[in-house]
């Protein structure tokens, strides 16, 4: 027999009975178009996420102390002159509070800060004005709120000159951000900005929660970062109490969980073609018991029993290559439905298509192999006596 | 022309051997019309089988046209089939989902002939049967007569010199059982070894060799010499 006699046979095979065809091909239909979609989702998701992280800039270090650590205020200036070249130290000091105006309340993550933050990048004013260097000497009582801050409570109100209780004090809110969307800097839009000063009597501290380093040319961040922990350990002696981060090792921290999340996806839809797999072989079992009669009369007529076992391959790699294309088709429309419906967005990857189909044509020639060893293997006398 | 010297038998089922061949011994001329005969559980249809490789003797030597047999593998007996063996079995043995000419192209299927040759081939046999116009017909669409008839064009498609054919006539009426018996009988003009198994006297008489067995031994080997010259 040969390979195209083969395709044809189990071709006809699969036309003359296509309900069954369907049923077998299901599970790698479904185990195709979930690889496609599911990674699609994953890459997404960190395409998002990146590019946030992009947005802020690669020249960016992130000094946070372990808790318990001394942190105060008061390192900002030794940090911004710890080096030759300029640097941008914004302290932040954070607590989660609840707020509340005359008619409505909700919680906020509230974060004592100096002008400089909205130099860091990222964020923008829909209104108003940020925190200004007048308001943080007088240690004003002045607040700019995030996305999610000012529709929770003002709706779809102007905030500015309005007034809003934190922590029992009265701040008058200056400015309004603009939405920065989901991600790890998603934070920003629930956040209520304070001058430092005014922090620091509310908090009852001076201890900082955060210091953001920028230097102003991104090669310089990493030598900044090393210089930041080598100052840690010998001057203040506390390079463990104290954590730098530069933004290319938050970003390498970002890529691994992204990998990790991606991997998992990929995982969980290879598991929906293995039960793919396990369908077509039990569909195949049955196939060969059906027609073992069939078997016993090729092999009166000449097929030896290799004929018979190609003829059972190809019928389920012909059954596994279909639905693996089918899943294709399913998955590349599934996925364009995603950004609708899930409203996050989906990236397609060319090596998950390419997986998915040599993952379901191995399927069909590993799950096909058993039931096609055992076809080839019947007694031909047998098999034609069988009446089934 | 097939020749078999004490054949040998045993089939073993729970640990008890069941000699159903003891030492048959016959030749069958080429061209040659010949019936094996004898009553139910004689071992008839297990001599046909062996005959035909879909089993093997337990003992004995088998010359199938000059050659050595007895020692063939599964797949050396595929590839003889193929080439020199024609089946006709009592239950037709089509395959259901295939039409008429798919059932007769399939011996060359496994020949790696073409498959527009296969169908050129397969309806001359049809044609030749009778059944020019049932080519495309499912065998549940075609009378038992009909279904033996493309068993016979089935068998007959790849040429092979001898016919082996288990109780061609046991499933069908008796003036429908003459035809067949006809075209087997016309065949073996041709020069065709055709071996017939059958339980019917007037089968029998037909043809021009009847061997007869009974308890896996061979009680009389008649042969009717050639007087039509
Ligand atoms: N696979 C087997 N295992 C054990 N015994 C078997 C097997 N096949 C056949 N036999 C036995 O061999 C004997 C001969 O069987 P066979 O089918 O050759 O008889 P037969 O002459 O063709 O009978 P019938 O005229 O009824 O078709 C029987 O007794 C049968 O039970
Ligand atoms: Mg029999």
């Amino acid at each position: 027999m040969t390979w195209k006699d083969g395709f044809i046979l189990a071709f006809h095979g699969m036309i003359s009975n296509k309900l069954r065809a369907i049923l077998t091909m299901l599970g790698v239909i479904i185990g195709v178009a979930a690889v496609i979609v599911l990674v699609a989702i994953g890459q997404g998701a960190s395409s998002m996420v990146t590019s946030r992280i992009e947005t802020l800039g690669t020249n960016v270090i992130f000094v946070s102390p372990a808790a318990g650590t001394p942190f105060p205020v008061s390192e900002t200036n030794i940090v911004a002159h710890a080096l030759p070249f300029s640097l941008q130290v914004v302290p932040s000091m954070n607590t989660g509070s609840k707020v509340s105006t005359l008619t409505t309340q909700g919680s906020a993550q509230i974060a004592g800060t100096t002008p400089s933050y909205l130099r860091l990048g990222g964020i923008s004013l829909a209104a108003g004005h940020f925190i200004t260097p007048e308001e943080v000497s007088a240690s004003q009582h002045v607040a700019v709120l995030g996305a999610n801050q000012v529709s929770n409570l003002f709706g779809a109100q102007n905030p500015v000159g309005s007034s809003i209780m934190i922590m029992g004090q009265k701040f008058q809110v200056v400015g309004a951000l603009n939405a920065v969307g989901q991600g790890p800097g998603a934070s920003q839009d629930n956040e209520i900005f304070i001058p430092i000063t005014a922090a620091q009597t509310l908090f009852r501290t001076t201890q900082l929660s955060q210091m953001i380093v920028k230097t102003s040319n991104p090669n310089q961040a990493n030598l900044t970062a090393d210089y930041l922990t080598n100052l840690y350990t010998n001057e203040f002696g506390s390079s463990t109490a104290v954590s730098v981060a530069s933004e290319d090792q938050v970003l390498l921290t970002l890529q691994a969980t992204r990998a990790t999340f991606t991997n998992l996806l990929a995982g969980t839809a290879a598991i929906a073609l293995l039960v793919g797999g396990i369908g077509i072989m039990n569909i195949m079992l049955v196939s060969v018991t059906e027609r073992t009669r069939e078997i016993g009369i090729r092999r009166a007529l000449g097929a030896t029993r290799e004929d018979v076992l190609l003829q059972f391959l190809f019928e389920s790699m012909t059954m596994s290559l279909s639905g693996g294309l089918i899943g294709v088709i399913a998955g590349l429309g599934i996925m364009h439905l995603v950004p609708l419906i899930l409203k996050t967005p989906a990236v397609f990857s060319p090596a998950a298509l390419i997986l998915a189909f040599v993952f379901s044509t191995a399927v069909g020639l590993i799950f096909g192999l058993y039931p096609a060893i055992k076809a080839s293997g019947l007694d031909p006398i047998h098999a034609l006596r069988y009446d089934g | 022309m097939i020749q078999v010297t004490n054949l040998v038998k045993d089939y073993t089922l729970a640990a008890q051997v069941y000699r159903v061949l003891n030492g048959i011994s016959f030749t069958i001329p080429q061209g040659m019309l010949s019936a094996i005969i004898g009553p139910s559980g004689s071992g008839k249809t297990t001599l046909l089988n062996i005959l035909g490789g879909l089993d093997s003797p337990s003992a004995g030597q088998y010359l199938l046209n000059g050659r050595d047999v007895s020692h063939f593998g599964p797949d050396e007996w595929a590839h003889e089939r193929n080439h020199t063996i024609g089946f006709v079995f009592q239950s037709f043995q089509l395959i259901p989902a295939l039409s008429a000419r798919d059932n007769v192209a399939l011996p060359l299927v496994y020949r790696g002939i073409p498959q527009r040759l296969r169908r050129i081939r397969a309806d001359e046999e049809l044609e030749k049967v009778g059944l020019g116009h049932r080519i495309h017909h499912r065998p549940q669409q075609l009378s038992g007569g009909q279904q033996q008839r493309v068993a016979i064009a089935r068998a007959l498609v790849a040429n092979p010199p001898v016919i082996l054919a288990d109780e061609p006539t046991g499933n069908l009426d008796h003036a429908t059982g003459l035809e067949i018996l006809e075209i087997l009988r016309q065949l073996s003009q041709a020069g065709k070894t055709v071996v017939i198994v059958t339980h019917s006297q007037e089968v029998a008489q037909v043809c021009r060799q009847v061997i007869e067995i009974q308890d896996g031994h061979i009680v009389t080997n008649t042969m009717e010499m050639e007087h039509s010259l």
